[in-house]
């Protein structure tokens, strides 16, 4: 088999669409589910005592804030991929 | 009609984002949609160029927010009544806000020290946030430098305020301040925070700005409108965020000199 007759560019695009769509998919759904435990337990708190709620939202909406950005980074690293990939003029050799 | 006057402002609201759709797509409609890719409508463009620097459309629209935001803070500053009208009451308010946060996370007695810089940074967030919304204009932080200038402003206010507070040597003290196997855990994590604060920001900013795109480009009518709703509380959440976050980081340089008393 011929390997520099494939065409390059088409598998190239196959394969960045075949990696961003489940990649963002576990990306955002494994966050999803830490704030889901952030903030059943903040609400946890709050209700067993609620005149710590104040202090208690603030580390809450910290901790969200930090599990957000794990989703973030995964989509920034899908966006990389589709809209700019550096592997791109050396796998297309342009 | 008391049922249409306690519902005004809503009605307000809802024509007013009608009006911005109806805008947005009429001035979208004179470009040629079907060319306009989705790659292109989230960079932002070249305005014109000195020398070796680029200054893209999101540095002009910077600017414009620079002087707006400016101007107004000058003359309603200069007017300050004691029976405050609505928008000294709104300013009020605000300062208030960005306050109490302050005092939950910053341990220092004087929170006028802080109170510049954090209300700068939440009021100049907030507003490029919601600049997107806007038809034609760009999201100043939809660009990465913007961001990335911000969170380089929080990585060197951090030891400016813990040196100013505590003095050079205590400051430097706590890098080392359980054991002396702490120093690089320390300054990675300064690193790493401030990578984490533009990547938080830009991230949120720019995946709005790609599905408020996406949408345009399928159906650009009236389907982009609560997309854009949304963008709105995820713009001002986010300017909370970051002057959250930026109160933790100054607190965490400052605090230790209460412990150590």
């Amino acid at each position: 088999m011929d390997w520099t007759t494939l065409p390059w560019d088409k598998i190239f695009v196959i394969v960045t669409v075949l990696i961003a769509g489940p990649g963002i998919i576990i990306g955002i759904t494994v966050p999803a589910i830490g704030q889901a435990f952030v903030a059943a337990s903040g609400l946890k708190a709050i209700s067993r005592q609620p005149e710590a709620g104040d202090k208690i939202n603030s580390i809450v909406l910290l901790s969200l804030a930090m599990l957000e950005s794990l989703a973030i980074y995964i989509l920034a690293v899908i966006l990389i991929l589709v809209f700019a990939n550096p592997m791109q003029s050396y796998i297309l050799g342009g | 009609m008391t049922w249409i006057k306690k519902h005004l402002s809503t009605f307000l609201l809802i024509f007013l984002i009608l009006a911005f759709a109806l805008i947005g797509f009429q001035l979208r409609k004179t470009e040629d949609v079907e060319s306009a890719s989705i790659a292109e409508e989230i960079t932002p463009s070249v305005v014109f160029e000195a020398g070796p620097l680029q200054v893209t459309s999101t540095v002009v629209n910077t600017w414009i927010m620079i002087v707006i935001i400016g101007g107004l803070s000058y003359f309603v500053g200069r007017s300050f009544k004691v029976h405050p009208g609505f928008v000294q009451n709104a300013i009020e308010w605000l300062r208030e806000a960005v306050n109490g946060i302050i005092t939950a996370n910053i341990d220092h007695e004087d929170t006028s020290l802080f109170l510049p810089l954090v209300i700068s940074l939440a009021v100049f967030i907030g507003c490029a946030n919601l600049l997107g919304l806007l038809p034609v204009l760009d999201s100043p932080t939809q660009d990465i430098n913007t961001p990335l200038a911000m969170a380089l402003v929080v990585f060197l206010s951090v030891p400016y305020f813990g040196i100013r507070t505590r003095g050079l040597g205590k400051y430097l003290k706590h890098y080392v301040e359980p054991i002396f196997l702490m120093l690089p855990i320390e300054i990675a994590s300064e690193i790493a925070r401030t990578f984490s604060l533009t990547f938080r920001l830009f991230g949120n900013i720019i995946g709005e700005e790609i599905i408020i795109a996406i949408l345009f480009v399928i159906a650009p009518f009236v389907v982009p409108v609560p997309m854009m709703l949304f963008s709105i509380f995820t713009g001002v959440l986010q300017a909370y965020i970051f002057t959250l976050l930026t109160c933790v980081y100054i607190g965490g340089a400052v605090k230790a000199h209460q412990s150590t008393n």
